[in-house]
C-alpha cells in the first residue's frame, strides 16, 4: 500500500523520480564491486560491510588484477563467500559483454579503484547508477597519476571526488569531494598514501549517501545531496 | 632588551650547515628559538629558517648582517636573508585593485589594527571610486595615495605602475583583474603575490566561481600565489576551502569565495613577511 500510495503520488505530479524504501523490511541493494591493482577502497568497502555499516548485498567483485588465493582480499571473499571474477582486460579486449552478464541484477555498480574506461555502450545497456572514485579532486587532475600531477603542481589541498559515471572520464555529477593538506614536508610517497585515505573516505560517504537515498542527479553535471 | 630575529636560508646541500649557523647565532650571545630545516630526498638543496632572540648590544644591526653575509657566501646561498622586525624598516608594499574591493578593504583594515605588519605605500586601481567611497575614506584618513589608472585592451598603464610601485618591497594583487606582462615582471623584479578566486589549478581565468557552480563541484577554493608570466600558474603559497551544496547558488558561491580570498591572501602575506616562504624548484614553494 505504502508503494501504490507513492506511485500515486508520483503519477500526480508526473514525478521523475519517485523512490521510497523501508529499509528494515525492503531487500538491501545488491551492488557489483569492481577493482584493479590498487584494493585499498575494495578492502575498505569489504571491511564496513563486514562491520555492517554499508547496508548492501555485494553479489561479486569483478577485477582484472589477478590475485593469489592467500592474498587478504581473497580470503576475506572466500571467507564470506562473494564471488570473484578475475577478467584480465587488453587495450583491444574491455571484457565488457562478460561484466553485463555478471552485473546483471545489481542495484547499482561501484568502481573502487578499476582503472578500465567504461564504454558508452556498457553504460547505456547495464542503465543503472555507476559510481566511481577519482583520486584527485576533479576538474583538476582528470586522467592518470593524479597524485603526480597534484605533486608536480605544487598545490597546498589534494583531494578525492565520488562521482556518477558518464561516458565523458571523471567527469560525471559530482556526490562528495573531500581534501587534505600537503606541504613541502610531502613526498610523493605520502601524496599518495594521504589520497588513498581520502578515497576510501569519500567513496564510502558516497556510497553510504547514496543508498540512504540522499542523492538525487541534479541537472547536467551536478547532484542534490540531502 | 632582547630582540627578535629571523633568518631564512637556502643553499646547496652540505654537511656542516647547521653547525655553522648554530655557531654564528651562539657566538653572539644569541638564542635559538626554533629552527625549521628542509632538505627534500630528491635534491641536494638546504632550505632553512630560524627564530633567535639576542641582545642587540653584544650583536649590533650592523655586524648581524655581515655575519649571516659570511655564512651566505660560505654556503654559496642562494638566498640569505635575516630580519629584525622590531628595528628593521617594514616591507613597504603597494596594493593593485580593480572593481571588487573586499580583500583591499580586509588587508586595509588588518593593516590598521596592526596585524599586517607592512607600510602600504600606495594603492593602485584601474576601478575609480567616489571621495565618499569606504575604501577612499580610509585611504585619505591614514594618507595612503589612491592612483586611478584606467586601462584599455590597449593600455594596460604598465609603465606608470612600475614607476608608482618603484622601491617597494613586493606588491600584492589584490583582485587586480589585468594580467602583468612578462616585461613588467622583469623590469619590477621582485616578488608580487595574487589571490586567485578558485582552487588552482582547477577553474584558471575568469569567473572561476562561475565555473565552479557550472561543474558542480562540492567544494569551492582560493589560492594564493607567486605572479609569473604565465597566467595563474605560478608557486602556490596557501589554498583554502568551503564547502558547496546544492542549496548554494551562484550568489553564495561568490560569497562564500571572497570570505576565502580575504584569509588565504591574508594568510600568504603574512607568511610572506614572516620569512616563512620560499620557491621551490619551479612550481611549488616551501612554507615553514
Amino acid at each position: 500500500m505504502l508503494r501504490t500510495d507513492f506511485l500515486h503520488l508520483s503519477d500526480c505530479f508526473n514525478a521523475q523520480k519517485s523512490t521510497v524504501r523501508v529499509p528494515d523490511i525492503d531487500p538491501k541493494y545488491k551492488i557489483a564491486v569492481l577493482a584493479s591493482k590498487q584494493d585499498h577502497c575494495l578492502f575498505d568497502l569489504l571491511h564496513r560491510w563486514q562491520e555492517g555499516r554499508l547496508p548492501v548485498d555485494i553479489h561479486c567483485v569483478i577485477s582484472n588484477h589477478d590475485r593469489p588465493v592467500d592474498n587478504h582480499v581473497m580470503r576475506f571473499l572466500k571467507r564470506h563467500e562473494i564471488p570473484y571474477h578475475y577478467l584480465p582486460t587488453t587495450s583491444g579486449n574491455k571484457r565488457e559483454q562478460e561484466i553485463l552478464e555478471l552485473i546483471e541484477g545489481t542495484d547499482f555498480v561501484v568502481l573502487a579503484r578499476y582503472m578500465q574506461v567504461m564504454s558508452e555502450s556498457f553504460l547505456k545497456s547495464y542503465g543503472k547508477d555507476i559510481i566511481n572514485i577519482h583520486h584527485g579532486l576533479l576538474p583538476s587532475f582528470k586522467g592518470g597519476s593524479p597524485s603526480r600531477q597534484a605533486f608536480n603542481a605544487g598545490v597546498k589541498l589534494i583531494g578525492a571526488t565520488s562521482h556518477f559515471v558518464t561516458p565523458e572520464l571523471d567527469a560525471g555529477p559530482i556526490i562528495e569531494q573531500m581534501v587534505e593538506r600537503v606541504s613541502h614536508r610531502d613526498t610523493l610517497h605520502s601524496f599518495v598514501v594521504k589520497s588513498e585515505n581520502l578515497e576510501k573516505q569519500c567513496l564510502a560517504e558516497a556510497i553510504k549517501s547514496y543508498c540512504e537515498l540522499r542523492v538525487l542527479p541534479y541537472e547536467v553535471m551536478k547532484t542534490v545531496v540531502f | 632588551g632582547n630582540l627578535l630575529g629571523i633568518h631564512l636560508f637556502q643553499c646547496p646541500d652540505a654537511v656542516g650547515i647547521v653547525a655553522k649557523l648554530s655557531e654564528c647565532i651562539a657566538s653572539r650571545g644569541g638564542n635559538i628559538h626554533s629552527v625549521d630545516v628542509f632538505v627534500p630526498d630528491d635534491a641536494p638543496v638546504f632550505y632553512a629558517r630560524s627564530e633567535f632572540t639576542y641582545n642587540p648590544r653584544l650583536w649590533p644591526r650592523d655586524m648581524l648582517r655581515t655575519d649571516f653575509l659570511h655564512l651566505s657566501d660560505c654556503f654559496n646561498a642562494q638566498k640569505s636573508t635575516v630580519r629584525v622586525p622590531d628595528i628593521d624598516p617594514k616591507y613597504k608594499i603597494a596594493v593593485l585593485a580593480s572593481k571588487q574591493d573586499h580583500c583591499l578593504f580586509d588587508l586595509l583594515h588588518r593593516w590598521q589594527e596592526g596585524r599586517l605588519p607592512v607600510d602600504i605605500h600606495c594603492v593602485i586601481s584601474n576601478h575609480d571610486r567616489p571621495v565618499d567611497n569606504h575604501v577612499m575614506r580610509f585611504l585619505k584618513r591614514h594618507e595612503i595615495p589612491y592612483h586611478y589608472l584606467p586601462t584599455t585592451s590597449g593600455n594596460k598603464r604598465e609603465q606608470e605602475i612600475l614607476e608608482l610601485i618603484e622601491g617597494t618591497d613586493f606588491v600584492v594583487l589584490a583582485r587586480y583583474m589585468q594580467v602583468m606582462s612578462e616585461s613588467f615582471l622583469k623590469s619590477y623584479g621582485k616578488d608580487i603575490i595574487n589571490i586567485h578566486h578558485g582552487l588552482l589549478p582547477s577553474f584558471k581565468g575568469g569567473s572561476p566561481s562561475r565555473q565552479a557552480f557550472n561543474a558542480g563541484v562540492k567544494l569551492i577554493g582560493a589560492t594564493s600565489h607567486f605572479v609569473t608570466p604565465e597566467l595563474d600558474a605560478g608557486p602556490i603559497i596557501e589554498q583554502m576551502v568551503e564547502r558547496v551544496s546544492h542549496r548554494d547558488t551562484l550568489h553564495s558561491f561568490v560569497v562564500k569565495s571572497e570570505n576565502l580570498e580575504k584569509q588565504c591572501l591574508a594568510e600568504a602575506i603574512k607568511s610572506y613577511c614572516e620569512l616563512r616562504v620560499l620557491p621551490y624548484e619551479v612550481m611549488k614553494t616551501v612554507v615553514f
